[in-house]
């Protein structure tokens, strides 16, 4: 028994097809076309619908001929055969040569003779004693001939092919004729052969039929509503065809943004909620920026040529902004005013124009001491660069999230409080838990852990409160928390990714498929 | 951050008790420290201060946990400072003048009276390692060799020598090379000679029958260079271009195998010019100054009211000696740290020595405006117009290679940002434009149904002599649409409907662009100036890319179209 589902799935093409033949008898693609007016298109595509839901089944199978016209063909049609040329000529100016023929005509002589022979042969033409042509005397005959090309000719005026059971005997061999003379190429049909196949409706579409009989379903439903539908009013007697809801739904090219870039929008969204002003900065720094200003020694292993990319091109910056860059250099040698012993060493004022690509985010909050409110809140998301080696755990370039807070009564607690703020509002964790850390530019320094919903225990961030080596000589005199948030494992957690290099992938079917959680 | 093996043997026999697994990652905090892994009797735990060589041990481990867990100081009797020197035993180790500027300080000692294990001989290996490598710079600045004590004769002697008139056998050869022919031969040569052969004499350390103990900071010699186990007698050397990091890791050393059982016999080192600690120093020697902390400071540095009592009990579990007086704490550090710079250096000892769970967390309390970059800001509306014109976002990698960023976009790379010390082809530009990357996306996505209409919002760089960095930096919008039938009319519509709602009037000038066909490439114009590129992508381009599909695109400089 079809279902409901399957019957409603059925187009009017379809439906017409089961309640024509509903009685039994036996069709064909060729039938459709005559008895319905379906274009050869419509009805093969009727039949393999149906027969692919198992409504009809094929009882026969018959080798078809039929004809089509070649481009000579369509010539003769349009122009006549010619013989038919011929003839007309003939009839107008008395006779002529072979010669005078075909120089009238503007056809090749042996064209002309094939012609003459072939009417001749016919008994509709023959050459009189002057060795030129006349049309025959016998005038019923010659014109019978003459209709007999035009009403074959004719046929192909509605149609393409035409099936051999559709020809008359004489204009059966008419063609044939025409296909001998001329050879295969410059024929004037082209001879189509297929294969006729016979169906009938299975059990399953008999009961098809009455169920569509029953409901009165006509296959004349209309389908599309159109504007014409609605202005003439015809939709009010308009029976519509009922869809098949459930059928699965063609996928959509959308425009769409990219879900790593939006969970770092979120990210900037959700920290300036928290009252984070944004910074931002160049690609390109200086030692001074990216290391001397957070009192890493320039001798320190982590500036060293194998964690940092320099550049050939271009070298130095022209020159670093004062008094920072006295009052670093001091604080580098001595202390300067902090209350330090310095690192000792006679600070490189060359070495700290140097152009490197920004390392660690932690520049960008170095920078912004200068230009501090009290109090302050600041963070950027930006990419910096590593000398690591790429894989799915390493990536050249990629994201940190770093900031700052200022203020005169900020210090461990309140960096306490920041970094749970983190791990509750940013992360959504529940449980976290505080270790000393280690960062060469806070003191003291803490790292915080949680346990995210779907990693487990791991390390949000670090955080400390900036050596005074770093705030004083930028001219601050309140103390300065420092923090960064490790934020790629949770982006990847978000889209259920486990490899950074597919954060930034090229491939595009991968990112239209791409979404969060 | 280096990490270590010991021995559970090793670090549960110093530490007094055997500790379970949760046990010690609760305390593993307090030497800034954390278990990676712990099987088969060896702890593999990773250490987070690269300040404090004195934990990348076992032995040193232990002694923080030691003292942190309650236990006492330890006092080393063999160190000497600037007011006591300790009996040397006549054993000197005499400076060459010559080495002044080109390896300046050694220092040593001995450790006798156990005969050495396997064991031992792996941590002692592991220890020089881990000192000489991260702390001492790829030794650089420290270079250290162990040597057979029971044979070398004293004085010894760090002499400036002759590359070509000295030689001697070296560790892991059969066969005498002069200093010369070592750095070229001997592996630890290629590795380590850099450091020195610049220089017209090397280093070069003897005994005072004038056998070589080694040549630092490259190798040791195979006869009184190589230790073996069951020696009972240590000759430990170091040398470098720090005194202070040298001392530091000398003492290191020595109260590692003084905890050990060794008995640590002093060198006293004469030198024929002025050092930062004088011309004799009996080594082991603690040169640390004291650092005075004002506890007011130090407790609104941390955020609550300490009292005096609780501030010296936390201070003296971090194995710190203190002298306070009132609220001034006077404390020394142990001869083998060298990280207090600064009295904050103290407080964030007591901050550990007082347990981070006494601290609680307060919630910030300052207003403060929060607020984004105009910039971003800015290109956030970009995004979202051209979401609605169909566009799917991507986001790119900023390093790329000369091919992709130049050679395939037809370009000269006049403008390219280049690195220095690529760590691979593929790495060694920052791009110039985002369109590379949009290209490289059509090329590997020829699967991708059709049309693709991509865009990027990011940082492209550019040289520009005229800025004070030699480059700017600057936001950029590219997009790309591929397509049978893309060209240059549909993103010149998709622009014009995006300057409508920007509402900024975008102009196009004919330009000449070897990315694009010619005559249909030119220059985006905003307020009279050029501020990017449109056009359709040149059959030459595209065939470099290997893509078989028209593409049309544009790029502009975002920042130049934010100026209203």
């Amino acid at each position: 028994m079809p279902t409901d589902a399957l019957l409603k799935s059925l187009h009017p093409l379809e439906v017409k097809v089961l309640l024509a033949y509903g009685q039994g008898e036996p069709f064909s693609a060729a039938r459709l076309e005559k008895d319905l007016a379906f274009k050869p298109g419509q009805s093969n595509q009727a039949l393999s619908w149906l027969a692919g839901k198992g409504l009809i089944k094929e009882v026969s199978r018959q080798r078809r001929l039929s004809y089509s016209l070649t481009e000579l063909g369509r010539q003769y049609r349009e122009k006549g055969t010619l013989e038919e040329r011929l003839a007309a000529l003939l009839k107008q100016e008395g006779p002529l040569s072979l010669p005078e023929i075909a120089s009238r005509l503007a056809v090749e002589a042996k064209e002309i003779g094939s012609a003459f022979g072939a009417m001749s042969k016919a008994g509709w033409a023959a050459m009189n004693e002057a060795k030129k042509a006349v049309l025959a005397a016998r005038a019923e005959m010659r014109e019978t001939g003459l209709a007999t090309i035009r009403a074959l000719f004719a046929l192909f005026d509605e149609k393409e092919a035409v099936g051999e059971q559709e020809l008359s005997q004489a204009q059966a061999e008419l063609i044939s004729s025409y296909s001998r003379k001329r050879g295969a190429e410059k024929g004037a049909f082209r001879t189509l052969e297929r294969e006729e196949v016979e169906y009938a409706l299975t059990a399953g579409g008999r009961q098809a039929f009455a169920q569509l009989r029953g409901q009165g379903v006509t296959g004349e439903e209309v389908g599309v509503l159109t504007p014409e539908l609605l202005a003439s009013g015809a939709w009010r007697t308009a029976r519509f065809r009922p869809y098949n809801l459930a059928s699965p739904p063609q996928r959509v090219q959308m425009g769409r943004k990219n879900p790593y870039v939006d969970f770092l929008e979120e990210l900037k969204d959700k920290l300036a909620s928290l009252g984070f002003e944004e910074f931002d900065g160049p690609l390109l720094e200086t030692e001074f920026w990216n290391s001397d200003a957070l009192f890493m020694p320039q001798f320190h292993s982590a500036r060293d040529i194998h964690d940092v990319y320099h550049l050939k091109r271009p070298t130095h910056a022209r020159a670093i902004e004062q008094p920072y860059l006295d009052q670093v250099a001091a604080a580098h040698e001595n202390g300067w005013t902090t209350g330090s012993l310095g690192w000792r060493y006679p600070f490189d004022r060359e070495f700290t124009r140097r152009l490197i690509l920004r390392s660690q985010g932690t520049v960008l909050s170095a920078k912004q001491l200068p230009k501090a409110r009290v109090p302050g809140k600041y963070f950027g998301v930006v990419r910096c660069f590593r000398y690591d080696r790429v894989d799915a755990t390493h990536l050249a370039d990629f994201y940190q999230t770093e900031g700052i807070v200022l203020g005169e009564e900020v210090n461990l607690r309140t960096l306490l409080g920041l970094l749970k703020m983190f791990a509750v509002e940013v992360a959504g964790a529940r449980e976290f838990k505080f270790v000393p850390g280690y960062f060469p530019f806070t003191e003291p320094s803490v790292e915080a852990h949680i346990r995210h919903p779907e990693l487990g225990w791991f390390e949000l961030g670090g955080s400390g409160i900036f050596r005074p080596e770093v705030t004083k000589p930028l001219g601050i005199e309140v103390p300065v928390l420092a923090w960064g948030l490790g934020i790629d494992r949770m982006a990847l957690v978000a889209m259920g990714l486990n490899d950074l290099r597919e954060l930034f992938t090229s491939d595009i079917e991968q990112v239209r498929l791409r979404r969060r959680k | 951050m280096p990490k270590i093996e010991c021995s559970e043997r090793t670090l549960f026999g110093l530490l007094g008790r055997k500790l379970e697994r949760k046990e010690l990652e609760e305390l593993l905090p307090a030497a800034k420290a954390e278990l990676d892994d712990w099987a088969g009797g060896v702890l593999k735990i990773e250490l987070n201060d690269t300040n404090r060589p004195d934990l990348w041990s076992g032995a040193g481990l232990a002694r923080q946990l030691r003292v942190y867990l309650g236990g006492q100081a330890p006092e080393y009797p063999f160190v000497s400072s600037a007011s006591v020197s300790r009996d040397f035993g006549g054993r000197t180790l005499l400076v060459d003048e010559g080495l002044r500027r080109i390896r300046p300080y050694s220092v040593a000692f001995l450790a006798d009276g156990r005969p050495i294990g396997e064991d031992l001989l792996k941590e002692l290996i592991q220890s020089q390692e881990k000192l000489c490598w991260n702390y001492g710079r790829k030794r650089s600045s420290i270079a250290m060799g162990v040597m057979r004590g029971e044979q070398v004769k004293f004085p010894v002697r760090f002499q400036a020598a002759d590359p070509d008139k000295t030689s001697f056998v070296p560790l892991d050869f059969d066969r005498p090379l002069t200093l010369r022919q070592i750095l070229k031969e001997h592996p630890k040569g290629v590795e380590f000679g850099p450091l020195i052969a610049g220089f017209p004499r090397f280093p070069h350390l003897v005994d005072a029958e004038g056998r070589t103990l080694s040549m630092p900071p490259v190798i040791n010699s195979a006869h009184l260079g190589s230790v073996k186990v069951g020696d009972t007698r240590l000759f430990v050397e170091l040398s470098g271009t720090d005194l202070d990091s040298l001392l530091t890791a000398c003492a290191i050393m020595a109260c590692d195998l003084s905890d050990a059982g060794y008995a640590i016999l002093p060198v006293k080192v004469i030198y024929p010019y002025d050092t930062p600690h004088g011309r004799e120093i009996v080594t082991p020697f603690h040169f640390q100054k004291p650092v005075d902390m004002d506890l007011a400071g130090a407790a609104r540095l941390l955020g609550r009211a300490i009292k005096t009592q609780e501030a010296e009990g936390a201070l003296r579990r971090m194995g710190l000696a203190v002298k306070r007086k009132g609220e001034i704490f006077t404390v020394t550090p142990p001869v083998y740290r060298n990280d207090f710079l600064h009295p904050v250096d103290v407080v964030e000892e007591l901050m550990i020595g007082c347990g981070m769970d006494s601290f609680q967390p307060v919630w910030p309390e300052d207003f403060t405006v929060g607020r984004l970059t105009e910039s971003g800001l800015f290109g956030r509306r970009v995004r979202d117009l051209l979401v609605g014109l169909g566009y799917q976002e991507m986001i790119y990698n900023y390093l790329g290679s000369w091919r992709d960023l130049v050679e395939r976009m037809n370009l000269d790379g006049g403008q390219v940002v280049e690195i220095a010390n690529p760590m691979s082809e593929s790495y060694e530009l920052v791009r110039n434009s985002a369109l590379p990357g949009l290209l490289a996306s059509e090329a590997a996505s020829s699967n991708a149904a059709y049309p693709h209409r991509i865009f990027e919002i990011g940082k492209v760089a550019v040289v520009d002599e005229r800025e004070n960095y030699g480059s700017r930096t600057f936001s950029s919008l590219a997009l790309l649409y591929a397509d049978r039938e893309a060209g240059y009319n549909h993103v010149r519509s998709h622009l014009s409907s995006m300057g409508y709602y920007l509402s900024r009037d975008i102009g196009v000038r004919e330009a000449q662009d070897p990315r694009f066909i010619a005559g249909r490439g030119g220059e985006l114009l905003y307020k009279g100036r050029a501020i990017g590129i449109i056009g359709e992508i040149h059959p030459a381009v595209l065939d470099a890319w290997g893509i078989q599909m028209p593409c049309a695109a544009l790029e502009l400089d975002l920042e130049k179209l934010l100026e209203a």
